[in-house]
């Protein structure tokens, strides 16, 4: 066995446990600024994991250390920094137990790297937990608020629900199969491609992993939990949870079970389909901005749904792209909605009225994400939505499936149908009808800011210069047709 | 030592200054510009050490980086160096760097002072993009961007709805321009499949016929590009009322820099125009030329007058490439650049002594107030008029003995023709506006502009002096012979002493004249630099002494009647053409009357079609269905636990169907 593969995943934990001792010693008004202390650490880690290229298993082949783990491991490791800088920015907006938030941050980060690691069913149930059972806490977190709290409760229950029929589904996979390990099971899956019960379970399970990423039809709880969940905890269930929900779907449908998942594309095809004008739609009426980005944030499972159904490594590839700009737009969204949102009650659009003299800055970074959202170039949303549908109408010529054709228009109705209510956004910036009630400058933070230009610097540099990203992510999915 | 990284720090140094003025300093207003002069002015410092380290013809020539592949397609981003782009990019971040400097004291009051450099960093950045593109594509995109900064400066003071009319005109009129230029690009692209100017001209190098029967067409849809942003007629209109704009933008992108983009941009595609497209481009260059010097005659806004003067300049320019003379159309754009940008920084340091007064007839007796602005706008004018020794009349004279020496007799006749109006015009403004007495209380009460505005004039004004003897037009000369794409020996190649070995073709009494030129003067050649400034004289004494007689006849006239007119009298004695110069000859009025009104009356029907079939019929039935079903499925969502809980097993239970039901 190899332990040394789990460095990362050794320090993260250790830096979840120091947080919480720390709790004890930080004088209170102090406890706020442990979140830069631990954003700092998982930099240091990240860059000394620039560094590693150490490959293999560990574990008896439960868990792997590839191209795609280390792609997704950087990628979480990115995505909990920006929104350990955006939970110091929402401080003061919890009651208490400000250094237990950034700890189950850490945490939440510890599961999804297993998750980005996970090669076994077993391992793959137990980092799922690990996440889920994190957001539980991380949604109910602002006890005061019953928003929050019935998000939280609402999450807790669904969750449990889709983690029932997961494991349930495992326990049938196995029962039928007798392996949990995904290359075991490669071999044998091609066997097993009749037998409904195998089937059944492969399905249940996939339901598990659809409730992750929030595709439908189990897309319902992420409205509801988006708008009610503390903003960084929406934040990182949006980019982390969403991502390891990706990486394992990939992992289930390309390693595990590939010559299955070949016979699935029409499925797969429908509810990318429907995901994504389900998300789109719903966002046309909204009013509150985190539950519209909860839609929208529907609409993208299905947009990288996309890349899963065209069933061919460039779809792939183009899935771990997209979810690159998504990051750095998303994070950057939420971090203006954290900033902004700070006293007011409500989260609704129309508080962002006249946010262009309140802070130019920020209202920058909010239009630069929804036009990013909305696939315009040159920011990364567009490159990325460009190479999922060239991935998909490439499938569609290689396998003649009109499907393809069908799901590349739905993709793109969805695309015209999501710049009306992006748009919105930006149009209650700049030219909001009623008269922003506040004009008071907004002040930021000097960390606040550095985040803030770390979002849209991604934004730009991966949709500028989309090679190195396309190179990375194409290097990454070759470890899926191991 | 070869550099590379130099020249794409000259490109980006002026974009990360636009964007950093607007995103983190637009409220310190020194930060602002010295960031933007600062990118301008280590651009200037970083070509000349580029030029000096490697030369005028760097290899490589060309610094390509792939953008993007993605499959077969690949998008390159390139950088062309050779002498052409280089003395361009001396230009603009050199005559740029001057105007920079001197905004930082002519907008010093303006609330917009930050906005007004982030505008000009992108512009220069813009620029400096066309200059250094190396294929269609790219140089195209950065056409459009120039396009935008200078809508944005135009329009700087988009509260006076002249300044945001005129913004709205130069864009729309350049558009128009651009059209062609991209139609024109699209041809060449299908007929040639390549679109970088080197592959370009290798193939047609190769063979002269590539483009065939669309070879003219192809010349004159990418000159429509020039003539929307050269201002060429008929899409010459936006350049005067562009004026609107600060004085600085006037002086670096309506006369020095971005007008010329067209005239760069022919000279570096000339291997693509075909005779019948020269013989086209001459013409109306020429005819450009005669047009905006008698519209110059009557006008009595300074800067309007310096604008159709710029008009009749960049008119020579193209006129000069239509003549198949790259040569001296890239020689008059250099120094034109220097001493129109001096003229307009001249008048633009008048017009803030005055008060924003603009009437050259309020102006006058500004000698003894204002000495550097006199003497410096003296110097730009005599170069404007071309006389001896001043850089414009080796780049017009050059010109003109172009126009001679291809036999093009009726072109030359216009050029001289437009030499006497220059000069008549330039002086006209000279003595209403700086000799005599004081025609208003504001004018007596002028006082000089403070240093940081003096000093870019200064420094102006001595390439103004120079620029003609310098071997500019030598650089440009060589490259182009280089690359084989002028076929004769070239004149200025000669020196003293191949010069008496006579031109055959030459006519028996040039080589008299020569002869008695050479016995009598030769003392002069032992000065330094003298050969250089009496070559003209030499090379094409016909031109030479036919733009001097010009510019003499040009002087008389002005004096005869402007030295202390207090109104102008040549309304009088011209009667109703004076009245139809002065008022641009109807141009405004008769676009207004044809292509305005149709245009209204087609927008009109457009704007029924699209409000009723379209926007009702069409989009508002889908916006409707689309709005319905949004709001239908919201329903779903009704935030009760057991409903959703239900939905998720329905939802796998549907799939389970779907997978294993068939």
């Amino acid at each position: 066995m190899n332990a040394s593969l789990l460095n990362l995943e050794i320090w993260v934990i250790a830096l979840g446990l120091v947080l919480m001792l720390a709790d004890f010693w930080m004088p209170l008004e102090r406890k706020r600024f442990l979140g830069y202390a631990a954003a700092a650490a998982l930099a240091m880690l990240l860059v000394t994991n620039l560094g590693v290229c150490a490959t293999g298993t560990a574990f008896s082949g439960m868990f792997v250390e590839d191209g795609l783990a280390v792609f997704f491991k950087r990628f979480f490791l990115v995505a909990a920094i920006l929104v350990l800088f955006m939970s110091v920015e929402f401080s003061d907006r919890l009651t208490a137990g400000i250094s237990e938030y950034y700890s189950l941050i850490v945490f939440a980060l510890s599961g999804m790297l297993f998750a980005a690691s996970a090669n076994n069913f077993a391992m793959l149930f137990v980092s799922i937990e690990l996440i889920t059972v994190t957001f539980y806490v991380l949604t109910s977190f602002q006890r005061g608020r019953l928003v929050s709290l019935e998000a939280g409760v609402k999450y807790l229950i669904l969750g449990a629900l889709s983690s029932a029929f997961m494991v349930y589904g495992i326990a049938l996979v196995w029962g039928t199969t007798g392996k949990l390990n995904f290359n075991e099971l490669a071999s044998v899956a091609s066997q097993f491609a009749d037998n409904k019960i195998f089937l059944f379970g492969m399905v249940l399970v996939l339901a598990g992993l659809g409730f992750k990423i929030a595709a439908f039809p189990f897309q319902i709880w992420a409205p509801d939990v988006y708008q009610g969940a503390p903003t960084p905890t929406t934040a990182f269930l949006a980019v982390g949870s969403k991502a390891a929900g990706f990486v394992l779907l990939l992992r289930v449908l390309f390693t595990a079970i590939p010559s299955v998942t070949a016979h699935w594309a029409n499925p797969l095809i429908i509810i990318s389909g429907i995901t994504i004008l389900y998300g789109n739609l719903c966002a046309i009426p909204q009013q509150n901005l985190k539950r519209l980005l909860g839609y929208s944030s529907i609409a993208h499972a299905g947009y990288l749904l996309l890349g899963v159904a065209a069933l061919s490594a460039s779809g792939q590839a183009a899935i771990l792209y997209y979810l690159s700009g998504y990051l750095f737009t998303v994070l950057g969204a939420f971090t203006v909605i954290c900033l902004v949102m700070r006293h007011l009650d409500s989260e609704n659009i129309s508080a962002l009225a006249g946010l262009n003299q309140r802070s130019p800055l920020l209202a920058t970074t909010m239009t630069l994400a929804m036009v990013s959202l909305a696939g315009i170039p040159p920011l990364a949303g567009f490159f990325g939505k460009f190479l999922l549908l060239k991935a998909v109408i490439q499938q569609a010529q290689v396998t003649g499936n009109h499907g393809y054709y069908c799901l590349t228009f739905t993709a793109l109705a969805g695309v015209v149908i999501s710049l009306y209510y992006y748009g919105g956004v930006i149009r209650a910036i700049y030219w909001s009808k009623d008269a922003p009630a506040d004009l008071s400058p907004i002040m930021l933070s000097g960390p606040a800011k550095v985040a803030i230009a770390i979002c849209i610097a991604g934004m730009f540099w991966i949709g500028l210069f989309p090679n190195v990203m396309v190179n990375l992510a194409n290097e990454a999915v070759k470890a899926l047709a191991r | 030592m070869n550099l590379e990284a130099l020249p794409w720090l000259i490109l980006f140094l002026p974009l990360l200054a636009a964007t950093v003025i607007p995103l983190f300093t637009l409220r310190c207003r020194t930060t602002s510009a010295l960031l933007s002069i600062g990118a301008i002015v280590t651009g200037f410092v970083l070509t000349v050490v580029f030029i000096a380290n490697n030369g005028w013809t760097p290899t490589p020539s060309e610094l390509t980086t792939n953008w993007l592949s993605i499959g077969n397609l690949n998008i390159d981003f390139g950088l062309k160096l050779d002498a052409l782009s280089l003395m361009m990019m001396l230009i603009v971040t050199g005559v740029g760097g001057a105007i920079h400097i001197y905004s930082f004291g002519y907008m010093r009051e303006d609330r917009g002072f930050s906005r007004f450099f982030a505008c000009l960093s992108l512009f220069t950045f813009s620029m400096l993009g066309i200059v250094l593109a190396n294929n269609f594509i790219q140089l195209f995109i950065f056409w459009e961007l120039v396009g935008v900064s200078s809508y944005l400066l135009i329009g700087f003071w988009f509260e006076k709805p002249s300044a945001a009319d005129a913004a709205k005109k130069a864009f729309f009129t350049n558009r128009l321009g651009d059209f062609g230029f991209l139609l024109g690009i699209l041809v060449v692209w299908t007929a040639l499949g390549s679109l970088n100017f080197s592959t370009l001209q290798q193939t047609l190098i190769a063979n002269p016929a590539a483009l065939g029967t669309i070879a003219s067409i192809a010349g004159l849809l990418i000159f429509c590009g020039a003539m929307g942003k050269s201002a060429q007629f008929p899409l010459h209109v936006w350049l005067p009322d562009a004026m609107e704009g600060p004085t600085p933008v006037s002086a670096l992108i309506h006369a020095a820099t971005m007008v010329a983009a067209g005239v760069y941009m022919l000279c570096r595609i000339i291997f693509l125009l075909d005779p019948t497209a020269l013989h086209v481009i001459a013409w109306i260059g020429g005819f450009t030329a005669l047009l905006s010097a008698l519209i110059a005659i009557q006008q009595n806004d300074i800067k309007r007058i310096l604008a159709y003067s710029t008009l009749s300049q960049l008119g020579y320019m193209v006129m000069a490439v239509g003549l198949s003379g790259p040569t001296p159309a890239m020689f008059h754009l250099t120094t034109h650049a220097f001493f129109k940008a001096l003229l307009f920084l001249g008048a633009g340091s008048v017009i803030i002594a005055l008060h924003h007064e603009q009437d050259i007839w309020k102006m006058g007796g500004l000698r003894k107030k204002m000495p550097v602005t006199f003497w410096t706008f003296l110097i730009g004018a005599l170069a404007l008029c071309g006389v001896p020794p001043f850089s414009g009349f080796y780049s017009k004279d050059a010109i003109l003995a172009q126009a001679w020496h291809t036999h093009n007799y009726p072109l030359f006749a216009v050029a001289a023709f437009v030499a006497v109006l220059t000069t008549f015009y330039m002086f006209r403004l000279f003595f209403v506006a700086f000799v005599g007495e004081p025609k208003t209380k504001e004018a007596s009460h002028a006082h000089e502009s403070p240093g940081v505005m003096i000093w870019p004039l200064r420094l102006l004004a001595v390439f103004a002096l120079v620029g003609g003897f310098i071997g500019i037009s030598n650089i440009i000369l060589k490259h182009y012979f280089d690359s084989g794409l002028i076929k004769f020996t070239p004149l200025s190649y000669r020196t003293w002493e191949t010069y008496v070995s006579d031109d055959p073709s030459s006519p028996y009494w040039l080589n008299y004249f020569n002869g008695l030129l050479d016995s009598g003067l030769r003392f002069l050649f032992k000065i330094p630099m003298m050969h250089k400034i009496l070559e003209p004289f030499l090379d094409s004494p016909a031109a030479s002494f036919i733009g001097l007689g010009a510019v003499a006849i040009g002087f008389i006239l002005a004096r005869s009647l402007y030295r202390n007119a207090a109104s102008d009298p040549l309304p009088a004695k011209l009667g109703g053409f004076a009245t139809a110069m002065k008022n641009r000859f109807y141009f405004d009025e008769i676009y207004e009357a044809t292509f305005i009104r149709a245009h209204d009356f087609i927008a009109t029907v457009m704007d029924w079609i699209d409000r009723w079939l379209v926007d009702w019929g069409g989009i508002g039935l889908v916006r409707g269905g689309t709005d319905f079903s949004g709001r239908a499925l919201r329903l779903m969502q009704t935030g009760n636990l057991q409903t959703y809980a239900f939905l998720f097993a329905l939802g796998v239970a549907v799939v389970l169907w779907f997978v294993l039901g068939k």
